[in-house]
């Protein structure tokens, strides 16, 4: 992907936000297009029901909504934004209800398994959104079981490395290097996306 | 936490690993201003960012849109008033980011001059917001380190005023010890001086009393006298043997200048053609030196510079033929005691 075309998930436009920032509401349906599939499956993952997502991403858009003015486009593209902001909001709602128990999202992919598959195509995914999606779905798959395990629990369950330790019951310190080098990996595999500019 | 510390926790912060704590050493470190560690978590953030495009993806329900459309404000809330809400979620972002950064600026319809108006509002209200929040957390920064370099400097110059003190006095220290031991030396160096000027004085004297035999005496216990008194002196007792029972001397040997005098009485006289020689024996025998004497003399005599004998067991006389031999070929005469 070596020119990766404007508007697809992965490439939003960062004058979207801006016109978002100042009450365009076709830019902010543009917005919603092309990152919901995107939130919503994240947050799927982590809170675990449809509903639960559903709720979340209310809040995340309106927010998104309200706060665009502080989308800095130097701190990234504009849905690494909104990933980070979906995930912090979802990882505050998993903790605030953490009397719900353990759930067993064990890996990078387990929590969205057991949806339903999604068979219906992404309108607005691109054919570089597609092979970003690929190129990620492999990079995560081709690194150790155990490495996606430590990652999985941190990203998606918000788990610190001691308490991943002690859910796996491992030591402290192989976590620590599971995450590092599992991380360091990915770093690796998706280098050259980054250097294309289709990275945050 | 080092530096490498902070580095190695990079991957981790972008995967959500690190505790508070260790979120806020880290954040604070970049805040320090670590140009690698910043870039390095820009490149894990990026990546931690992309992670969800592994998920199989789910559609939301169509509904939600519509809901999310209906429920937006007319407008959004101008950033001063989105910057000051007193509740945020607690990974909120990046915000540590605002403190690095200073914002770019979001592309700018030019259609619309009160676009741009707005837009300058939020450049400055962000802005704004930026520089507060770098001035404060800069001042809070900044007069902590500066607290800290101030103690530090106070403790180095302690410490270094107490370590300038321990090596003075350690000097003192060492300079009189030295001082001491020049003393110590000098002392004893002149002690032995004394020693062996006494010890010397012996042989003029004993050359001023040839005349008479009372005098001899007189000067053999003068020079015995002094002998004794030198510090290293060591004193071994010689016995006749069978063949000169009556005979009987001793040995006095000076460790510190090798000097070796044995004097002995009624030691038969040496027949011509023969001399009596002195004997350090430890494994085998060992020449000390040869004399003569005439019968009823006493003996005296002085041999200087000979090998240390330190580990000798016995001391022997016996009569050899003139000249000495290598090794003890005649009869015994005087033996050590012990």
């Amino acid at each position: 992907m070596d020119n990766p075309s404007q508007h697809t998930t992965s490439m939003i436009d960062p004058t979207v936000l801006a016109l978002v920032a100042k009450g365009d509401q076709q830019a902010f349906s543009t917005l919603y297009d092309h990152s919901s599939r995107l939130l919503f499956t994240l947050a799927i993952r982590i809170l675990g029901s449809r509903e639960d997502a559903s709720e979340l991403l209310r809040d995340v858009y309106v927010d998104v909504w309200r706060k665009v003015s502080r989308y800095d486009v130097g701190r990234g593209t504009p849905v690494a934004w909104l990933v980070t902001l979906t995930k912090s909001r979802a990882i505050d709602q998993l903790r605030a209800r953490a009397s719900r128990g353990y759930r067993a999202t064990n890996t990078l992919e387990a929590g969205t398994a057991a949806q339903p598959a999604d068979p219906s195509p992404n309108p607005f995914e691109t054919q570089a959104d597609h092979e970003l999606r690929l190129a990620v779905g492999s990079a995560v798959a081709g690194l150790p079981q155990a490495q996606q395990q430590a990652i999985g629990l941190a990203y998606y369950e918000g788990l610190s490395h001691a308490e991943i330790a002690a859910r796996l019951n491992q030591p402290l310190g192989t976590v620590k290097t599971r995450i590092k080098l599992g991380m360091s990996r990915l770093r690796e595999s998706l280098q050259q996306w980054g250097n294309h500019g289709a990275l945050p | 936490m080092t530096h490498e510390e902070l580095e190695e926790s990079v991957p981790s912060y972008a995967a959500g690993a690190l505790d508070r704590s260790e979120r806020q050493a880290l954040e604070a470190h970049l805040l320090s201003g670590c140009t690698s560690c910043h870039s390095a978590l820009k490149d894990y953030q990026s990546i931690a960012a992309l992670l969800p495009l592994s998920l199989s993806p789910i559609t939301p329900p169509p509904s939600l849109k519509a809901t999310i459309m209906a429920e937006r404000n007319p407008a959004p809330i101008p950033a001063d008033a989105a910057t000051h809400e007193p509740s945020k979620p607690s990974l909120e972002p990046g915000e540590w980011m605002d403190h690095l950064f200073p914002p770019v600026a979001p592309a700018r319809s030019s259609s619309l001059p009160w676009a741009l108006g707005l837009a300058a509002l939020l450049i400055v209200a962000v802005g704004g917001y930026v520089a507060w929040n770098v001035s404060t957390q800069r001042s809070i920064a900044t007069s902590n380190m500066q607290q800290l370099e101030t103690s530090l400097q106070e403790k180095s110059a302690k410490l270094a005023e107490m370590s300038r003190e321990v090596e003075s006095q350690t000097n003192a220290l060492t300079e009189i010890r030295n001082e001491l031991q020049q003393r110590t030396n000098e002392a004893t160096e002149a002690r032995e001086q004394l020693a062996q000027r006494e010890a010397e004085l012996v042989e003029p004297r004993i050359e001023l009393s040839q005349g008479g035999s009372a005098r001899i005496v007189r000067t053999a216990q003068d020079e015995l006298a002094a002998l004794l008194r030198i510090p290293d002196v060591k004193v071994e007792s010689l016995a006749g043997s069978d063949i000169a029972k009556q005979a009987a001397g001793f040995l006095l040997f000076d460790a510190r200048t090798h000097n070796v005098w044995l004097y002995s009485m009624n030691l038969p006289g040496s027949p011509t053609g023969t001399t009596y020689q002195l004997w350090a024996i430890s494994d085998k025998p060992v020449s000390i030196g040869t004399f003569h004497i005439d019968a009823g003399e006493t003996v005296r005599l002085l041999v200087k510079k000979v090998p240390s004998f330190a580990g000798a067991k016995a001391f022997a006389v016996s009569l050899e033929p003139s000249g000495g031999r290598p090794q003890p070929t005649g009869p015994i005469y005087l033996l050590s005691r012990s």
